[in-house]
């Protein structure tokens, strides 16, 4: 009991940091003649930063415990190459005055779908192929990742300038160009992800003690393994069509969780993934915003963080 | 429980060769063989941690892959050797899992009390709340048993269970595998590289050899000079030790 207890406490106490961060970003330095308008801008992207940390906080948690291991983020099944891909593409072939482009809510339908597509097909086929080895799945995934990348920069040497400015503002993450419609479409998938994967999510704790014990103790491991999967990239198309590809915030949110709670309860590990990514951008975002003016995106930072804790938690863990 | 024609192929190397058997009920059956004889398949295939590619496994007269996953947890239980946990656990938590199959992760009364029972049965009170990797082999060993006590199943399947383990931690696993049977009433199967262990403290004595059942019956009359010397290819000669034939080989 007096663990749970505990368990509880961090929850509540992150969620308490978390709420101050909220507002701290949402008031700070405001001027008070403008406040309506101030809210205006800021409001839609403190909701695109939540959604962003709650997706990617969950998809990394539950990605790792699929994988069994905590230095894999879900990057590496290729889902950031593919969304840049599918965007150059898009204004490579249909050009930058097509609906397909234009119509935000268009675009980010497209995204969801093909990325689901892929991670089916491809992962789901490979999985089967594969006898269910998972290091097969990261190496194709990192192997696919390579190339969706080759083709997207062999296309955007060719790209007008023009264009590729453009298309520069949505492969960069950043919470600067949010589209409100997008957000409204994002928190109905997210409803629905939940809905459908609901029963899937019960059986993470199981598949932390690995393959056999999973299958002992009565689940499906192979079906419920490409459910979760699909959880997974739906999430993460949904976090990167809102903002862009922000690889390394999983990584970091889900260690930083793991280091805070030490337990298998993916209920907690879930929730603190959310909120530690939740802090994170939120505290990226006020130090872009209100020190470097605005002279850097979010992507940069979190990703030079995350490159360095990543190198530590490699130094630190030499077995895995 | 009745395995039928079971065939399964790697590749084009046939690993498991038309073997059927019936298991007894109530008793402490033991698989051995040489190296790649089939015997890990066939108890893996038994409990559906793969699949055979012909032949069937009945339980109660059913196929097991027409049971329901969860339902065929309640009946049948298996520990392999690789138990490679990377989760923080404590050993209560962890025995805890064994009540999935039955309550998910809401632990009601009477999971309680299949936990503390196993617990208790496995003498795990002193380190209940200890971390899983902090545990010797031996003690991990017992956690992982305590588990399937708790996942309160008619079979027990285990893989090798005395590998990676010394004489004295061994044969106190071999004696618990004969309380499980004489005290609960479990059908255990074990797959056992220790011949003389097989012998000790089984009933029935499966031997396979290339794939095929050599020969399935009672310890008797598999530990026999001649089954043991076609079986391994070595020179044996059995001694009868307290009513048990006990193999010397050399």
């Amino acid at each position: 009991m007096q663990k749970k207890l505990s368990l509880l406490n961090k929850l509540q106490l992150l969620s308490l940091i978390a709420i101050c961060f909220v507002f701290i970003y949402q008031f700070i330095f405001v001027d008070w003649n403008f406040f309506e308008y101030a809210m205006y801008i800021r409001t839609p992207k403190l909701i695109a930063i939540i959604i962003c940390s709650f997706c990617i906080g969950y998809a990394s948690m539950i990605f790792q415990s699929i994988i069994n291991n905590r230095i894999v983020t879900p990057s590496l099944l290729g889902m950031n190459s593919l969304y840049i891909l599918i965007h150059t593409s898009l204004v490579f072939f249909v050009g930058l005055d097509n609906p397909l482009v234009l119509n935000k809510n268009l675009t980010f339908m497209i995204d969801v779908l093909l990325m689901a597509i892929l991670t089916i097909v491809i992962y789901g086929f490979l999985f089967k192929k594969t006898r269910y080895n998972i290091l097969y799945i990261l190496l194709s995934g990192t192997v696919l990742g390579t190339l969706f990348s080759s083709i997207s920069n062999t296309m955007i040497r060719v790209l007008d300038p023009n264009e590729y400015d453009t298309l520069l503002t949505e492969l960069v993450a950043g919470f600067d160009h949010v589209n409100t419609d997008l957000i409204m479409i994002s928190i109905l998938l997210i409803v629905l992800v939940f809905v459908i994967f609901f029963r899937d999510l019960k059986i993470l704790d199981v598949l932390s003690l690995g393959r056999t014990q999973t299958i002992n103790l009565g689940v499906d491991y192979d079906k419920s393994i490409l459910k979760l999967l699909l959880c997974v990239s739906f999430l993460i198309t949904i976090a990167t069509a809102l903002v862009g590809p922000i690889s390394f915030l999983g990584l970091i949110a889900a260690n930083l969780t793991r280091e805070i709670f030490k337990t298998y309860k993916h209920v907690y590990l879930m929730l603190g993934s959310f909120l530690v990514g939740l802090i994170v951008l939120l505290g990226g975002q006020i130090l872009i915003e209100h020190i470097f003016g605005f002279s850097t995106q979010i992507s940069a930072l979190v990703n030079l963080f995350g490159g360095a804790y990543f190198l530590y938690l490699i130094l630190k863990n030499k077995g895995v | 429980m009745e395995v039928k024609n079971l065939n399964k192929f790697y590749g084009s190397k046939q690993v498991v060769e038309n073997v059927s058997f019936e298991l007894p009920k109530n008793k402490v059956i033991s698989f051995i063989g040489p190296n790649g004889a089939g015997k890990s398949t066939v108890l893996n295939i038994m409990t559906r941690l793969i699949s055979s590619d012909s032949g069937q496994v009945l339980l109660e007269n059913k196929d097991l892959k027409k049971w329901n996953s969860k339902e065929l947890a309640k009946k049948i239980a298996i520990l392999t050797q690789t138990n490679h946990i990377t989760a923080k656990l404590t050993v209560a938590e962890l025995v805890a899992f064994g009540r999935f199959p039955y309550s998910g992760s809401n632990l009601n009364k009477e999971d309680r009390k299949h936990i503390n029972m196993a617990i208790e049965y496995m003498e795990l009170q002193d380190f209940k709340n200890r971390f899983i990797d902090e545990l010797s082999g031996g003690q991990r060993q017992r956690v992982f048993i305590a588990m399937v006590l708790a996942q309160d199943t008619e079979y027990i399947f285990l893989d090798e269970p005395t590998n990676n383990l010394d004489i004295y931690h061994s044969s106190n696993m071999m004696k618990l595998v004969r309380r499980l049977c004489d005290d609960l009433n479990k059908t255990v199967t074990l797959v056992l590289h220790e011949i003389n262990f097989a012998s000790a403290y089984s009933d029935y004595i499966g031997a396979f050899k290339n794939g095929k059942l050599y020969k399935f019956d009672t310890v008797h009359e598999v530990m026999t000079k001649d089954n043991l010397k076609s079986l391994y290819n070595v020179n044996f000669d059995i001694t009868d030790f307290n009513g048990k034939p006990i193999s010397i080989y050399y």
